[in-house]
């Protein structure tokens, strides 16, 4: 049904102008593995993304609250746990079918042109965006349990877009400011899984070889992202992290039904 | 042994220590037609969202073939079928996508979604968007979602809001339809001839409290031609009455006032018929 929804179609135009415009950037660039307009390219995808992904997914889930269509749905035989795991999904199908239609489209013209993306940054960003996604994905859905109405969801969804997109590195330089030295490298450890985007953006960056713009401070996270269990433990600890901010979602969602 | 049909016993609602609905006994057979009736507010809706579980009593049990919505959730609400008051449908899908929607999710097949919408008389217009549908077609939808499960009690609120005389009338039949096939039907009303036509027995409630309740028959005895227009404007008269009043044995028969308007001193009585 997420295909029906006129505003799927909104962030499709926006998404396939956003990745016309990151061609224009790419056609720049000669170089490969990761320069500073692949930087530029994920820090701008890192803007977009996780706020388009948590508005459309948690307005899909407050509009069921506000329509009545979840009232019904809970006359039905389906579990919380399902109804948002359907939720999940389809949101999923959706969302990566927009990133992978405006990728493909400025990869098409790129292509004609002959200046644009090659293939392998293609998959790189398609990668790295799907990942955006379905982390943040797991926020949304919190955020439609939480919320009652998409008003609610809208302020909530700008907030913690702000608080882990934009503001995070100035906060985070301000926290450390009071943080004792050798406290420093743990509790960068710490936050770097506590933040979504910070973590798929560390993975990414690591794998493309630019670890080194990190500093010392993050010279294990590279180190362990460079070794074999890299891969497993990145999908490892973004499956706890959906896991968990699911889990919290269909408890929030659930009490709410018990105590109605 | 397993008590078929629904059992309420002292089921009540408070939200925010203000009671809602006040502590009742309800028990629907197999096969039977209750109609709540009675104002805006009265608490009508509150009990049948208690009964298909959308809200939980504040105290009390319900109970449908012997299931708890509690404990048996997925047994309890598989034998329910709910047209809600207030719903919004999904943008951009039509009649018969929403209707395969409901009906893969009761697992029922895809074959019987268009038998369900030529009951309903949706059928000719079954790939219109539902959005574009009127007030009276959407509820017709909303009411093939209800039964096309063939639940074993279908829960209508507001079953005939928006809808013309002539789908009222076949509103009556199909209510008539379920009756046949055993099925147990409660809806809430504010035409009381529909309710007078479809339903075996009727509930007034006022301020969350059952004040008159009793079968077709009962408020025809009591009220005459009047029957359950008699019971409403006997209750409009007086607002604040507090006792519940059960109408097993038929009270002394009123009689039946002649023609024209409550100011005047006279009642009037509309006669139901088509005019072609």
């Amino acid at each position: 049904m997420g295909f029906r929804n006129p505003w799927s179609y909104s962030f499709l135009a926006l998404f396939t102008l956003f990745t016309l415009a990151l061609m224009v950037i790419q056609s720049r660039s000669y170089l490969e593995g990761y320069t500073y307009s692949t930087g530029t390219m994920l820090t701008l995808v890192l803007y977009l993304l996780p706020l388009m992904t948590i508005l459309l997914s948690s307005f899909s889930l407050t509009a069921e609250k506000e329509e009545g269509s979840w009232q019904l749905l809970s006359t039905y035989a389906l579990t919380t746990s399902s109804f948002l795991l359907g939720k999940y999904f389809g949101q999923a199908l959706v969302l990566i079918a927009i990133v992978c239609f405006g990728y493909g489209l400025s990869g098409v013209i790129g292509a004609l042109l002959g200046a644009g993306f090659s293939f392998a940054t293609l998959l790189f960003l398609l990668s790295f965006s799907i990942c955006i996604i379905l982390m943040f994905l797991g926020i949304a859905m919190l955020i439609g349990a939480l919320s009652q109405n998409r008003w609610q969801a809208l302020t909530w969804g700008v907030s913690v877009w702000f608080f882990l997109i934009l503001a995070w590195p100035t906060l985070l330089i301000s926290v450390l400011s009071f943080v004792p030295y050798t406290w420093i490298k743990p509790v960068l450890q710490v936050a770097t899984i506590l933040n979504p985007a910070e973590l798929v953006r560390l993975f990414s960056v690591i794998t493309l070889g630019g670890g080194s713009i990190f500093g010392p401070e993050y010279y294990k996270w590279v180190n362990w992202f460079d070794s074999p269990f890299g891969v497993v433990g990145f999908i490892t600890l973004c499956f706890i992290w959906i896991s968990l901010t699911l889990l919290i979602a269909a408890f929030v969602w659930e009490r709410g039904r018990k105590h109605d | 042994m397993i008590e078929l049909g629904l059992h309420i016993k002292q089921a009540e609602k408070k939200i925010d220590n203000k009671q809602i609905v006040h502590p009742f006994d309800l028990h629907i057979e197999p096969g039977e037609v209750i109609a709540l009736c009675g104002g805006n507010g009265a608490g009508k809706s509150t009990i049948l969202r208690m009964i298909v579980g959308i809200l939980q009593p504040s105290a009390g049990t319900i109970e449908l073939n012997g299931l708890n919505w509690k404990e048996q959730r997925v047994e309890y609400l598989e034998q329910i079928g709910y047209m809600p008051d207030h719903f919004q449908f999904a943008a951009g899908l039509t009649a018969r996508e929403t209707l395969s929607f409901y009906a893969a999710l009761r697992g029922v097949p895809k074959a019987k979604v268009d038998d369900a919408l030529r009951s309903v008389g949706l059928y000719e217009t079954k790939d219109k968007r539902v959005t574009q549908f009127s007030k009276g077609m959407q509820q017709r939808l909303l009411f093939a979602q209800a039964i096309i499960a063939h639940p074993s009690l279908v829960v209508l609120d507001e079953p005939t809001n928006g809808l013309d005389p002539y789908w009222m009338d076949a509103f009556v039949e199909l209510v008539k339809g379920l009756k046949a096939a055993g099925q147990s039907v409660i809806f809430t009303t504010h035409q009381l001839q529909v309710a007078d036509a479809a339903s075996d027995r009727a509930i007034f409630l006022m301020n969350g409290q059952i004040v008159q309740s009793g079968t077709i028959e009962d408020f025809r005895a009591r009220y005459g031609a009047l029957g359950l227009h008699g019971a409403f404007s006997e209750l409009s008269a007086s607002p604040d009455r507090p006792a519940t009043a059960h109408m097993h044995a038929p009270a002394p028969e009123k009689p039946i006032p002649s023609s024209a308007d409550k100011q005047q001193g006279k009642v009037s009585v509309k006669i139901k018929g088509r005019r072609d």
